[in-house]
């Protein structure tokens, strides 16, 4: 197969795979058609309607709260590897970097809020099979941390490139993803075992700020890598990307996680909540 | 596909107007409305608006040819393409109208 073929592969790879059974054979051919090797906006459409594919899959069997937590755990994991991304990186761009993370503290204000009545039904009438769920953070956090260390024994010493370090890396990584989530997945799993009449303006108000603010940390940290890149063309083009690899590519693929978070929590804030959780 | 005031998202529309032209596969249709709409439909965009406009039963998929899907309108599309186009028409004759006669 030659590198076109692996690139339609890979964008078609991308869709859910009920959406890939129905439409996969004639979608490679239309990418084919395209010649869309050679034209990185039809690219990027693409992987913006995978998005939405699998937003659409998710939004069909769950409840728009669920889409904005999942969403939200996404965007935790793209703004972890922003901040990992971006401590090398200091003198400028500052007021970008403090934009994102108070957009990105919105965020999960909104989220909170838009959980708050569930939380307020949660301690008022018990639930006590839903009080369970609460320590899946808690543990998820004490067992992170226990990787962490042994992840930090195994590198000690070692150069950023070794195979144990690069271990180390993917271990705490990994962990880390699994932890939020399991986060989400516990959260999702306390709404629905918990019913609410939530004050239906109030969470929909809190899911159309969700995106909202996803959206102004996007942006941010698109800004903020074009800033680093005025500032600093050599480190730029360098590789103080994420694990010592190119920081081009390490930022694109942060700006894209945010991008997706933002597009899946803007898919909740669409639908009409239930009445009744 | 359809806002809460009845009416359709753009790619849906440039679609069903692409198809009352005939059957179209979607290569056919994005450089159909390129050619003569100027808007480049890309591929995600596209295959999103013909999901959503075939299961709401507007157009329908014939059988594959080559590999490519030809997608044509069924009754019930060409009913909604005449509503959605006769409401733009009125709206177009009514703000022309207005703009020709409102003072300089």
């Amino acid at each position: 197969m030659n590198d076109d073929g692996r690139l339609i592969r890979a964008l078609v790879t991308c869709y859910p795979a009920g959406w890939r059974r129905r439409y996969g054979d004639e979608y490679a051919q239309l990418l084919r058609d395209l010649d869309i090797h050679r034209r990185p906006g039809l690219i990027v459409d693409s992987l913006l309607g995978a998005v939405r594919a699998h937003g659409g899959v998710l939004m069909t069997r769950n409840h728009p709260m669920n889409v904005a937590i999942w969403a939200t755990g996404l965007f935790t994991v793209a703004g972890i590897g922003f901040a990992k991304l971006a401590e090398d990186v200091s003198g400028f761009a500052d007021g970008t970097y403090a934009l994102l993370g108070s957009a990105a503290a919105v965020a999960l204000l909104a989220l909170v809020v838009a959980a708050a009545p569930t939380a307020v039904a949660l301690i008022r009438d018990g639930h006590r099979r839903a009080w369970r769920y609460l320590a899946v953070p808690f543990m998820g956090a004490a067992v992170w941390y226990g990787v962490l260390r042994l992840a930090l024994a195994i590198s000690d010493g070692h150069r950023v490139h070794s195979a144990p370090n690069v271990a180390g890396f993917v271990l705490i990584a990994v962990t880390g993803t699994a932890v939020v989530a399991a986060t989400a997945w516990a959260a999702c799993e306390i709404l629905r075992r918990v019913p609410t009449a939530p004050p239906a303006r109030l969470r929909r108000v809190a899911l159309i700020t969700i995106p909202a603010a996803m959206a102004v940390a996007t942006v941010s940290a698109v800004v903020w890598g074009l800033q680093v890149r005025s500032a600093d063309p050599a480190g730029f083009s360098g590789d103080h990307g994420l694990l010592a690899t190119s920081f081009v590519i390490s930022w694109i693929g942060v700006v894209a996680a945010l991008a997706a978070a933002t597009v899946l929590a803007s898919l909740a804030s669409r639908r009409r909540t239930p009445a009744l959780q | 596909m359809v806002d809460d005031s009845g009416r359709w998202a753009e790619p849906g529309l440039l679609i069903l107007a692409s198809l009352a032209g005939g059957a179209k596969h979607g290569y056919a249709i994005t450089t159909d409305i390129a050619e003569h709409v100027g808007v480049t439909l890309g591929p995600g965009t596209l295959y999103a608006a013909l999901g959503r406009l075939e299961k709401i039963g507007v157009i329908e998929g014939l059988p594959v040819d080559r590999r490519r899907r030809p997608y044509r309108l069924t009754a019930a599309g060409a009913a909604e393409l005449s509503a959605q186009a006769s409401r733009m028409q009125r709206l177009a004759v009514l703000s022309l109208g207005r703009l020709r006669t409102a003072p300089a």
